[in-house]
């Protein structure tokens, strides 16, 4: 079985897409994969082109800030924090409309350097236009010394 | 910066599936998607891109087995554009249906010459033998 979150994730949304460009938010239901629901994120974009907001965050990524981005507007995650940095390419997503990972580094506000690798994956309500982003990122800090 | 894309064929047509900044889990992918009888071919394009130079270098990093087996040749493939005409091309690959690359003739084969000669040759070593004998 693949370990890496982003592959799976992928590959579950590849099921989930069976025929169609995107798969819809209706086809998703968390309790299907709870071991990576915990790292996993929605965003819902908007047609009117107002800033995207956080629908759901799992436990693992909520524990990264110290307030409930649920609804908030994504500029309201912390750029030195896991879900800021996950969703730091999500207007490349937004354009060419397909699955995208990166994997980079960033140093915490008390200095520790944490890796992360995250996905962001494109949904649809009506199987053309992205509606909102299914994501998902998980990372290790390094200890220096 | 260095992106790794992977690309579909299918209903004629090349179309980017997903990207990956990393070499080993793009190339992982596209050997799945391409166990997927979905699609008629699959490849993973790597596209470097030099900001100094303006220049955007895209080379075929994986062929898949099914894509590998129809061209008969899996060699990576390297051009470099700009990004201006890259999007022009982007376009024409998304785009446009797939031609088949026209094939180079095969040069030709030394060993036809060399047959030639050597029969003539021995013809000539054969008639020599030949005008000797009637002296005799």
């Amino acid at each position: 079985m693949e370990r890496r979150l982003v592959l799976r994730l992928l590959s579950h949304w590849r099921m989930l897409c069976d025929d169609r460009a995107y798969p819809s938010f209706f086809d998703l239901d968390p309790s299907a994969i709870p071991a990576m629901w915990r790292d996993c994120f929605v965003l819902e974009i908007f047609a009117d082109g107002s800033e995207p907001r956080f629908r759901a965050v799992g436990d693992a990524l909520a524990a990264h800030v110290d307030f409930s981005l649920i609804d908030q507007p994504i500029s309201k995650a912390p750029e030195k924090s896991l879900p800021g940095e996950a969703i730091s390419f999500l207007e490349e997503v937004l354009r060419k409309g397909v699955p995208i990972s990166r994997g980079d580094e960033f140093n915490k506000e008390h200095g520790a350097k944490v890796l992360y690798r995250s996905i962001l994956l494109p949904m649809s309500d009506d199987g053309d236009t992205v509606t909102g982003i299914l994501g998902a990122v998980n990372c290790r800090e390094v200890i220096d010394g | 910066m260095k992106a790794f894309e992977i690309h579909t064929f299918r209903d004629g047509q090349w179309k980017v599936d997903s990207v990956f900044d990393d070499r080993e889990l793009a190339i992982f992918e596209a050997k799945k998607v391409d166990q997927n009888r979905r699609y008629s071919s699959v490849k993973v394009v790597e596209e470097n891109y030099d900001e100094a130079s303006d220049k955007t270098t895209i080379r075929t990093v994986f062929r898949g087995r099914k894509g590998a087996a129809r061209s008969g040749a899996p060699k990576p493939a390297v051009t470099t554009s700009s990004r201006k005409a890259r999007r022009g091309g982007a376009e024409r690959e998304h785009g446009g249906k797939s031609r088949a690359r026209p094939q180079k003739k095969q040069p030709t084969s030394v060993v036809v010459p060399v047959l030639i000669l050597l029969l003539l040759v021995m013809t000539g070593i054969a008639a020599m033998l030949g005008l000797q004998f009637v002296r005799n």
